[in-house]
């Protein structure tokens, strides 16, 4: 009974994905009445020398090490905080969880009115503590730290939830006997816990490291990849490459390449995954 | 929690108070916002009413194709560890690659900013979630049920329906629960695949920003609007669907 998802999934996936390949070797304009030219490998050959697509796969990459890290650190520590009060904790879950389930379009959009440069509460409250205005989104650094800042808002309960799920499920008894032994918190955390709950931590780094290379929406409302490249990902790169300015093969020359580091990483994921189910 | 508050503050002021420089704490409140939004020049109502049926129509497909793969990936083991891995690894695929070829082909289809497109579309998305969360369910039921089912004559269809899904009726509705919000937020995909008249909500909030002024009264308003409902749904169905996104590995 598993043939319907797995046709339609086929269906949806692989077919697309040939015709990627093909459509990737062709000049492609959108209009089906301009002609398409057969290229080879001439546009991804172009890409290797393209010094706004090497940038865009070094700002993907940025902003996924840095938010990801961020998130995965914030996400450590809230669920350490989170799991010794155990009662406050079921009040604080709701709440704490809404970011992930609203759309990054209102998540975008209430941050982009947030750092708006006269009206922002933020430039507000920092003039008011007397520390001054800043250009949250107009200067290539700022911006890039802007969308960290965004994404880590979202989706640090997300990882605070997977950590702390973790940490919940670890066995007390060797804790305990440790206590008894003389380690401290540090100590406890470091050779106990930490080694108990490192593969859901794995889980939960590279959920998220997938999701951040996937980078657009919060891209597209907040900065459309600016000011000066910074925040120009590849998945805006290819958006903008395809519809924007009409360049459905080349755009799919893109896609082609970022299918391939997607699928490296999701083999990575699939491997560790794997072993913690077979562990079970 | 204070941008959420600060969203649905603004929603309520009017213009004025908007732009107020300092920003008002303390304000006479104002549903402007929402009468222009709900009114038929901007159409906004429109753009929700299409978000609940591309959500709704992608949650019944879905489950309609995952509750049966999942069935035969719990009891039969079908597939093992593998198909349930090549069911993640797509989850992975990032939707952008998948557009322009999909885009090509709906085009030619003649499917570009129909109703039926983004419910096919998120199958993608939700169905390899679907899959996992359902089967998590149904793994928790032990299969001595089924099998004393089975000794007392009862067929495989009856076990289905007067067994397993009684027993796992919060999770069959969680799961739907989940693929309408996911479907519900998307944004991608629906801006790629919407000219006009399918035009969902979130391309519908993203659209007041125009080139030449950003109508943060009418964003904030629409932005709140389109929350609302993913809010109340988590509320309602708080630990199952955080289940959900993390794929049965929070129980």
């Amino acid at each position: 009974m598993v043939i319907p998802a797995v046709l339609i999934l086929l269906l949806l996936t692989i077919y697309p994905f040939i015709y990627l390949i093909y459509v990737s070797s062709h000049i492609w304009p959108i209009s089906p009445t301009l002609p398409r030219i057969f290229l080879g490998f001439g546009q991804f050959t172009y890409l290797f020398q393209d010094p706004a697509f090497i940038e865009s796969l070094q700002v993907t990459v940025n902003l996924m090490v840095v938010g990801v890290t961020l998130q995965i650190s914030l996400g450590t520590l809230l669920a350490i905080l989170l799991s010794t009060r155990t009662k406050i904790t079921n009040y604080f879950t709701l709440p704490f969880m809404i970011p992930v389930f609203i759309s990054p379009v209102v998540v975008g959009l209430i941050w982009k009115f947030m750092f708006n440069y006269d009206l922002g509460i933020l430039n507000y409250l920092l003039e008011y503590i007397g520390v001054g205005s800043i250009n949250w989104l107009g200067t290539p650094r700022n911006a890039f730290w802007s969308v960290v800042i965004i994404d880590t808002w979202q989706w640090t309960p997300f990882t605070t939830l997977i950590i702390k799920a973790g940490l919940d499920s670890v066995d007390q008894t060797p804790i305990e006997a440790a206590t008894v032994d003389g380690a401290n918190r540090f100590q406890i955390f470091r050779h106990v816990t930490f080694p108990s709950i490192a593969p859901i931590f794995t889980v939960a780094l590279l959920f998220r490291t997938l999701d951040a290379f996937k980078a657009f929406d919060i891209i597209y409302i907040v900065t459309r990849g600016g000011p000066g490249g910074s925040t120009y990902v590849l998945g805006y790169n290819i958006w903008k490459t395809a519809f924007y300015q009409n360049q459905l093969g080349l755009a799919g020359a893109m896609s082609v390449i970022m299918i391939i580091i997607a699928t490296i990483l999701a083999f990575i994921l699939v491997r560790i995954m794997k072993n913690l189910l077979e562990r079970e | 929690m204070f941008p959420i508050y600060w969203m649905v503050v603004t929603s309520l002021k009017n213009t004025v108070d908007i732009f107020a420089i300092p920003p008002k704490w303390f304000f006479s409140i104002s549903f402007e916002n929402y009468w222009y939004i709900m009114s038929d020049d901007s159409g906004f109502l429109k753009k929700i009413l299409n978000s609940a049926i591309a959500s709704t129509l992608n949650a019944l497909f879905t489950l309609l194709l995952a509750f049966p793969a999942a069935y035969s990936m719990s009891r039969y083991k079908t597939g093992g560890i593998n198909l349930l891995m090549w069911f993640l690894s797509i989850r992975m695929i990032p939707p952008i690659v998948g557009a322009i070829p999909l885009f090509i082909i709906f085009s030619k289809l003649g499917l570009v900013d129909t109703f039926i497109a983004l419910p096919i579309l998120y199958i993608i998305i939700n169905l390899p979630f679907a899959i996992w969360m359902i089967k998590s369910f149904m793994d928790e039921i032990p299969k001595e049920i089924d099998e004393s089912a089975y000794v007392e004559g009862c067929s495989t269809t009856g076990v289905i329906f007067k067994i397993i899904v009684p027993l796992i009726r919060p999770g069959i509705f969680a799961t739907l629960v989940f693929c309408f919000i996911m479907s519900w937020n998307e944004f991608l995909i629906a801006y790629i695949f919407t000219r006009k008249e399918a035009i969902t909500a979130p391309v519908g909030v993203a659209r007041f920003i125009t080139e030449r002024q950003i109508l943060w009264g009418y964003i904030t308003a629409g932005a709140t609007l389109a929350s609302i409902l993913p809010m109340i749904l988590l509320i309602i169905f708080q630990k199952n669907l955080v289940r959900g996104l993390t794929l049965g590995a929070v129980k």
